[in-house]
């Protein structure tokens, strides 16, 4: 390490240490300042880790794979740098690394236009590419242009490997491209034919080759499924990590997993999640096993895995059990509605709709989520929906144009004071609530359940 | 009665035009005739299909990528005079964003200038930076301000003697110059707001309502509805943007 990295190394700590010393949150700062004075700091950081890198990317499910691949590490016995809280941009990964004393592994998740940052300072073995789905079009632009930025990413680390969701056409078009500079890809993807699922395709709709429309053998959910173009040779590639026997139940998810040629992995269970879920950790298996962490520590990561950090997050109050969980974009939102909507008790849901900078200002892709399939729940009963957030007026809006009244609260506490509002019975165990919360809405509402609430 | 009264709404592709939750603003025009009793008949069109505009009352454009917008105006211009005839026998056409620029004679993108549909005297050229954020103008169709976000690399330019939508209270409007947003010719409406436009600015959503009532009723007469929710959501903004909250 020369003179410059070891000063902005310390500067980072120092900064590091005076913020824990007065309790704030020190998952970017450091890394800001440590950047000011060595902008390349990462680059050297890197250099002392003894296998190297992963980076996980994607529009949903970063944290979350990122957290298991992490601690599927180390139940392997590897030491680990990991971004655990999700800080992931530069500064934030840079963070994560500033203490690092000779660990294995880093393994980061990166937002997808900051991989162009990262990416050629930490050089990865591999970035694991979930899924790229609309989000945040006043911050990110299109999602032409988020593909751009991780081919460039790609292009500039000619050493890192991608492995991609086989299953999305977004995805497979990045690898389509990194592939002819060099990249080598790994796919993972479903090997079986799933029933039709209940969503539509949001985008990604065209070949992203040649501009037709692409059919689909079958479909998970938005756009991820069995694609193919019908004009061209665009298509799901063949898979090397392939799940099937694929159980989706309000218990969680439960999956096989098999090589490219057949042959059996591992069994893979999880008690949380849909079907999104099932791709988040196909992605995170399929990395651990490219880093040589063994099916056995993969599967004790998961059965301890509580990161209780906001995602599906279980709480109890007084006579309520209260589900948290982060729904940032039409994608994220409509898997957890169908999460909802596996479970078959009565139930209430609030969401939180903020528009601070880290979410997007422009909020008009809640009119893209498809809240008219609880419609039917709520006519008959069985569900009853409270708006909140910056944004709790248009989300009462949206609500009425789906055939659904809801009141406005600020608060958790406020939003169970307007359910109890309508239910008689105080006696006995109330209806669960779902607190569906973009992203700086989950704070809060984790903060707040966090203090008054038994977690689960 | 009324219950007898329907009007066929075309959505024109929404497969390609989709960017900013558009499908609420065909919602909000179903839902909105729907509560009066009047029946609406949506329908999608896609890009491989060749509408019949005689046939519809009210035709909604949404916005799209350039890439998209590009196979949608070549699309359309196969239709230029029909859309035209539709327009001059009073039928209501709303446009957003990428569609509303549709509407002119063109739009120049840097070396490559797009052929408009010409239904409305203007112009669009690509300026620079993006203008992005939210909005609120004010306009003679309705008495509350009009509020949503904007987002586009166009600035477009009203010939003389064309009718902006509105006055612009906080943002940008059509070319960050002129303090006018949208244009308004007859039955065609044209604006840059998303948001989606129609949910929380019910006065506009009835106004191309009474257009297409007109063109197939010969009446423009709407039963009032109870606004309330819609009108706390745009008042709510409204303030926020004029106290100042929000940088643009």
């Amino acid at each position: 390490m020369g003179l410059r990295a070891a000063i902005s190394r310390r500067a980072g700590r120092a900064t590091s240490r005076l913020l824990r010393l007065v309790g704030r949150n020190a998952s970017q700062l450091p890394g800001r300042v440590a950047l000011a004075l060595d902008p390349r700091l990462l680059a050297s950081l890197r250099t002392s880790l003894s296998k190297g890198a992963v980076v996980v990317c994607g529009t949903n499910g970063k944290t979350t794979t990122t957290n298991v691949l992490a601690r599927a590490a180390q139940e392997a016995g590897l030491s680990v740098d990991c971004n655990w809280r999700g800080a992931n941009m530069l500064a934030g990964i840079t963070s994560a690394m500033l203490f690092d004393k000779g660990a294995d592994w880093a393994v980061m998740e990166a937002d997808e236009l900051s991989c162009v940052h990262v990416l050629p300072q930490l050089e990865p073995r591999w970035l694991v590419l979930l899924n790229l789905f609309r989000d945040q079009l006043d911050r990110a632009g299109e999602i032409d242009h988020v593909q751009d930025c991780l081919v460039e990413a790609l292009a500039a680390s000619p050493s890192t490997g991608l492995i991609v969701c086989g299953d999305d056409p977004l995805s497979m078009g990045v690898a389509r491209r990194a592939a002819h500079h060099g990249t080598k890809v790994v796919a993972f993807g479903i090997d079986e034919t799933l029933p039709p699922p209940p969503d539509r395709v949001p985008e990604a709709r065209f070949c992203q080759v040649c501009g037709a429309e692409l059919g689909y053998a079958w479909r998970a959910y938005a756009q991820l499924g069995d694609f193919s173009c019908p004009a061209c040779d665009f298509a799901r590639p063949a898979l090397d990590f392939r799940a099937r026997g694929i159980s989706v139940t309000s218990a969680g998810v439960a999956f096989e997993v098999l090589d490219g040629q057949g042959a059996h992995l591992a069994k893979v269970e999880a008690g949380f999640g849909g079907m999104y879920m099932v791709y988040n950790l196909l992605g995170a298996f399929a990395a651990a096993t490219l880093m040589g962490v063994p099916a056995e520590a993969f599967s004790r990561a998961l059965a301890g895995y509580d990161p209780k950090n906001g995602r599906l997050q279980h709480y109890r109050l007084a006579n309520r059990e209260i589900v948290l969980n982060l729904a940032k974009n039409p994608t994220g939102f409509n898997q957890n509605i169908s999460l909802m909507l596996a479970d078959e008790r009565p139930k209430a849901a609030f969401f939180v709709i903020n528009d601070d900078y880290n979410d997007g200002k422009d909020i008009s892709w809640i009119w893209d989520v498809d809240f008219e399939r609880l419609a039917e729940e709520a006519r008959a009963g069985r569900l009853r929906v409270v708006a909140g957030g910056h944004r709790a007026h248009d989300v009462q809006v949206r609500m009425k144009y789906a055939g659904m009244d809801a009141p406005i609260a600020r608060t958790v506490a406020e939003a169970i004071r307007a359910l109890e509002a309508g239910e008689p019975d105080a006696e006995g165990e109330a209806d669960p609530l779902y607190a569906l919360c973009n992203y700086s809405a989950l704070w809060p509402a984790k903060a707040e359940l966090d203090r008054e609430a038994e977690a689960l | 009665m009324s219950a007898a009264k329907s009007l066929s709404i075309c959505h024109l592709f929404p497969e390609a035009l989709n960017l900013y939750g558009d499908g609420g603003n065909i919602l909000t025009l179903a839902k909105r005739l729907e509560w009066r009793g009047i029946e609406a008949r949506v329908q999608e069109v896609s890009l491989t299909e060749r509408p019949h505009f005689a046939d519809f009352d009210l035709v909604f454009i949404g916005g799209g990528s350039d890439r998209e917008q590009r196979i949608v105006c070549e699309r359309l211009l196969a239709q230029k005079a029909e859309l035209k005839a539709f327009a001059g026998d009073g039928g209501a056409l709303l446009a957003v964003c990428g569609g509303y620029q549709l509407l002119g004679h063109s739009y120049a993108m840097g070396e490559e200038t797009l052929e408009g549909l010409g239904l409305i005297d203007l112009t669009t050229d690509r300026g620079s930076p993006r203008l992005i954020g939210n909005i609120a103008i004010q306009s003679e169709i309705c008495a509350h301000p009009i509020v949503g976000y904007e987002n586009h690399g166009g600035r477009t330019h009203l010939g003389a003697g064309v009718k902006p939508l509105g006055t612009v209270a906080f943002g940008h409007g059509n070319d960050d110059k002129t303090g006018e947003e949208g244009a308004i010719s007859g039955t065609i409406l044209g604006t840059y707001i998303h948001g989606p436009l129609l949910p929380k600015n019910p006065g506009v959503a009835d106004w191309v309502l009474a257009r297409a009532l007109e063109h197939r009723h010969g009446t423009a007469e709407l039963e009032p509805l109870d606004d309330s929710v819609e009108l706390a959501a745009n008042s709510v903004m409204y303030e926020r943007l004029m106290r100042g909250e929000e940088r643009e």
